[in-house]
């Protein structure tokens, strides 16, 4: 989010210098399981999912895309209904999904098992290589002359005067505009300047297993979005869902919970048979912020001058790079090109 | 190459690495009757490394289960593949 | 069912826990991945007989005790509420779980490695890995062997060679000689007259002995080893190569307990009060985990232990303490500079899992990386099946050598779990898909 706002702004005409607590990509961006689906956006994003999708997708090598089409399954006859359901209204909204038989999905992918009873595909859903993203974004803002402080957390800002004096650690940065867009750590930054944004947090359980013998080529999904299945070219498969962990941001790192993440792994398993073997290295929790109604914070920062906001994106690893230029150009006077969401709605 | 084998050992038992047949004694483990016979690594991993189920440079696949040779005690008849 | 106590590791701290639980009254549980108890120290493999006496006074103790003991089971996670603690694991009738209510952590220590080209060859080991192969499985790592690195394990190696009938083709010590003149060496004569016999059959077998050296490189030599010290090339058909031993803290990191990193204790370890408590309630931690104190100190550790979690009064704590200076002092043995990890050259494999070589760690470095976990996120070091084990204290004194940072400022890397690989169906275990306790549906 920060870093395409901080490009698009920089191209603008702007000095831009992005603070970040920790380093570039330590939060979502850089341990989310990676999946770029066009499935499992959400209806009323997927225009900007389209877009974000595409940025991905021109990084290529350097962000390890892969574009190896996707399947969304159904194993019951509910599953099927809410399938059938939302990827019509996701292939309205623009995504270029196909409904399969189980038999084609199965001739296509052997490694699937028999128990699939709909089905629809995405030839461009794909996925990144989420660990890349710290150093990829902090070469793009380096190429741009866009200055990026890490290891910067901020404790302080100070607005008596126009603008604003931000401090992190011993140094203090003056600027005449800011934007947060530090996902799970945005309410405490805007609670620094009055600011009490409904932001809650959710703790996203990944698992990553061995590398082995490759037997999934396509990204797999779930009609309830609790699943994301992909095996990398090494073989190792990356497990996500959205499963719960717990944990705090303030608190530090998210624990994964047993119990959530035996039923993550049980669901795979049951997607493909081959996961039964395979060896689990290790399991991680990320933070996804959210607000009680499920759509972005994008603009204005309410009640403060010249401040703005972008967090709580669902679907934000692929949504970002669309999403954060769109703020950068009402920050810069222009019109976005698509329309945003306003944060004074939510509180 | 000569033996490796220290003293006395119990009951022999012969196993299976990659269809060659290994002849070892109970209380070995996988990766020990391997060194004994002169195997001590193949593509993608070794006999021995850090001995304590810790490196996983050791795994090898028994029954399409992949384990840790080093940890694995031998027996008789066992099929052990280098590769699932 | 829950347990009073559960302890982790059956090695001499756990054993001598476990034993004083059962003295007090307590329900307790001992968990251990291996065949047979006695941890690494006293490791043994039925029916081969290692021949170590206090070995098999410690199983036959630990079996004497009324404490249930569930060897063969890899524990891969624990979790921990207002009730106590959650162990999950795997034996060899496959998932087992079990609860208590407090948990003495006694996993003990692992080597530590240090990169060296070759070292992801086969025939090189470590010095603990070579005293597992010649103690519990009665096997000789090679006939001509190089054995190499510091510490007390060098020379218990070479002896343990020679005596098993193998030749020790050289001994090289990173240290040199004056190294070894420690006052508390005297703590423990037995063990000075023992060390000392060793260097006498050394010179009697007329192994070389080459100080302040180390090997700079191992390659293949037809059948056997070519390891390279001071210029020259030694043909070996062996490798045994560690720099003492370090706390295995794991569960100590998974649980969020606070370490401390001490040079002087082979490096992080969980922060322990004098009765063995860690800062999160109910759990304790006893033996090598808690800091690198040797094989003697241990059991005081695991009987303090014990009692502390029974709420009994902990005694002296004179006899751990004065138990503990040989092992702190086996731990300077094994402290090395920084020229062992400089010295690497750019193109040499440091992370083994990954085949990272040091230009690529120092690239992250370069780029801004300042701790473990920055490094690990940039360029997967650590996020191979060994999860970081035998890289991660390398390549943590990298970045602590070259930004000019204190070890405790680069920090440690994250727990995880599992604990230890482990394979799905072995968790996930049997499910009926239409009884898997869905949550609401990803919104629209």
């Amino acid at each position: 989010m920060g870093a395409t706002a901080a490009l698009r702004a920089s191209e603008g005409g702007m000095r831009v210098v992005v603070i970040e607590r920790d380093v570039a990509g330590a939060g979502a961006s850089g341990v989310n399981a990676g999946t770029l689906s066009l499935q499992i956006k959400r209806v009323k994003l997927m225009p900007y999912a389209l877009i974000g999708h595409e940025w991905w997708r021109s990084a290529g090598d350097a962000i390890g895309f892969k574009r190896t089409g996707g399947y969304t399954l159904a194993f019951n006859a509910r599953e099927a209904e809410m399938l059938h359901d939302r990827m019509t209204q996701k292939r309205a909204a623009g995504a270029p999904i196909e409904f399969v038989t189980p038999r084609q999905v199965v001739t296509r992918e052997p490694a699937l098992c028999d128990r699939i009873v709909a089905a629809s595909y995405c030839a461009e859903d794909g996925h990144a290589d989420s660990t890349r993203t710290g150093t990829y974004l902090r070469g793009l803002l380096r190429d741009a002359g866009v200055e990026l402080r890490e290891h910067a957390n901020v404790t302080h800002i100070d607005t008596r005067e126009a603008g604003f004096r931000i401090t992190a650690g011993s140094e203090t940065t003056s600027s005449k505009r800011l934007l947060l867009a530090a996902g799970a750590w945005t309410a405490p930054l805007a609670s620094l300047l009055d600011v009490a944004l409904p932001i809650r947090v959710r703790t996203n359980t990944v698992t990553v297993t061995e590398p082995g013998p490759v037997h999934l080529h396509a990204g797999v999904g779930h009609a309830t979005g609790l699943l994301t299945l992909k095996q990398k070219s090494n073989g190792s498969y990356l497990i996500g869902g959205g499963w719960q962990g717990t944990g705090s941001p303030e608190a530090g790192r998210g624990r994964v919970v047993a119990d959530t993440l035996l039923q993550n792994l049980r669901l795979a398993r049951f997607a493909v048979p081959a996961t039964a073997n395979v060896r689990v290295l290790r399991s991680w929790t990320g933070y996804e912020a959210y607000v009680p109604d499920y759509w972005p914070l994008a603009g204005v920062l309410p009640g403060v001058r010249d401040a703005y906001v972008l967090a709580c994106v669902r679907g934000g690893y692929t949504i970002g790079p669309c999403i954060g230029p769109l703020v950068a150009d009402l920050i810069l006077g222009r019109e976005p090109a698509l329309p945003l969401f306003d944060p004074a709605r939510a509180m | 190459m000569s033996d490796l084998r220290i003293g006395e050992r119990g009951n022999p038992v012969a196993f299976y690495f990659d269809d060659a047949r290994i002849e070892a004694f109970e209380g070995e483990t996988v990766s020990s009757a391997l060194w004994a016979h002169g195997i001590r690594g193949w593509e993608g991993g070794r006999a021995y490394f850090c001995a304590m189920g810790v490196c996983q440079q050791c795994t090898v696949w028994i029954d399409s289960a992949r384990v840790e040779g080093c940890r694995t005690p031998v027996r008789n008849g066992m099929r052990v593949r280098s590769r699932p | 069912m829950t347990f009073d106590l559960a302890i982790l590791g059956a090695g001499p701290a756990g054993a001598a826990a476990a034993v004083e639980a059962s003295l007090l009254g307590m329900r307790s549980l001992v968990i251990d991945e291996q065949v047979a108890a006695g941890g690494q120290v006293y490791r043994a493999s039925p029916p081969i007989s290692s021949g170590d006496p206090d070995g098999d006074r410690l199983r036959a103790s630990l079996a004497g005790c009324s404490a249930s003991v569930r060897l063969v089971h890899r524990l891969w996670n624990v979790e921990r509420d207002d009730d106590g603690f959650r162990l999950l694991a795997i034996g060899p009738e496959g998932a087992f779980e079990a609860r208590a209510r407090s948990l003495i952590v006694a996993a003990g220590a692992q080597e530590r490695f240090v990169p060296f080209r070759g070292w992801e060859l086969p025939g090189v080991m470590g010095l603990a890995s070579a005293t597992i192969l010649i103690k519990a499985q009665r096997l000789l790592p090679g006939r001509n062997v190089v054995v190499a690195g510091a510490g007390p394990l060098l020379y218990a190696v070479a002896h343990g060679i020679l005596d098993g009938g193998g030749r020790v083709v050289a001994l090289v010590d990173a240290q040199p000689r004056s190294a070894w003149w420690m006052p508390d060496l005297l703590s423990r004569p037995d063990l000075l007259v023992r060390g000392m016999s060793w260097l006498a059959a050394l010179r009697r077998a007329k192994v070389p002995i080459l100080r302040a050296s180390v090997v700079d490189a191992v390659a293949r030599e037809g059948d056997g080893l070519s390891a390279t010290v001071q210029g020259r090339a030694i043909a070996c058909d062996a490798v045994c190569c560690g720099f003492g031993l370090m706390p295995a803290t794991d569960v100590t990191r998974l649980l969020g307990a606070t370490h401390s990193f001490d040079a002087a204790l082979g490096g992080w370890h969980v922060v322990v009060d004098d009765q063995q408590r860690c800062d999160v309630p109910g759990l304790y931690a006893a033996g090598d985990v808690a800091g690198i104190r040797g094989a003697a100190s241990a059991p005081h550790q695991g009987r303090i232990a014990a009692r502390a979690v029974a709420g009994a009064a902990i005694g002296s704590t004179r006899e751990r303490d004065g138990a503990s200076r040989f092992g702190v002092a086996m731990n300077r043995a094994a402290q090395v500079g920084d020229y062992v990890i400089s010295s690497i050259a750019p193109d040499v494999t440091m992370c083994v899992c990954e085949r990272l070589p040091r230009s690529v760690i120092e690239a992250a470095i370069d780029d801004g990386c300042v701790t473990i976990n920055d490094v690990k996120g940039a360029t997967r070091c650590g996020m191979g099946p060994c999860g970081g084990r035998m890289c991660e204290d390398a390549v943590a004194r990298l970045i602590a050598i070259k930004t000019s940072c204190t070890r405790r400022d680069v920090g440690m890397a994250t727990g995880r779990p599992p604990l230890r690989p482990v394979a799905l169906d072995a968790i996930a275990g049997d499910f009926d898909y239409e009884a898997l306790p869905m949550p609401a549906p990803a919104p629209l």
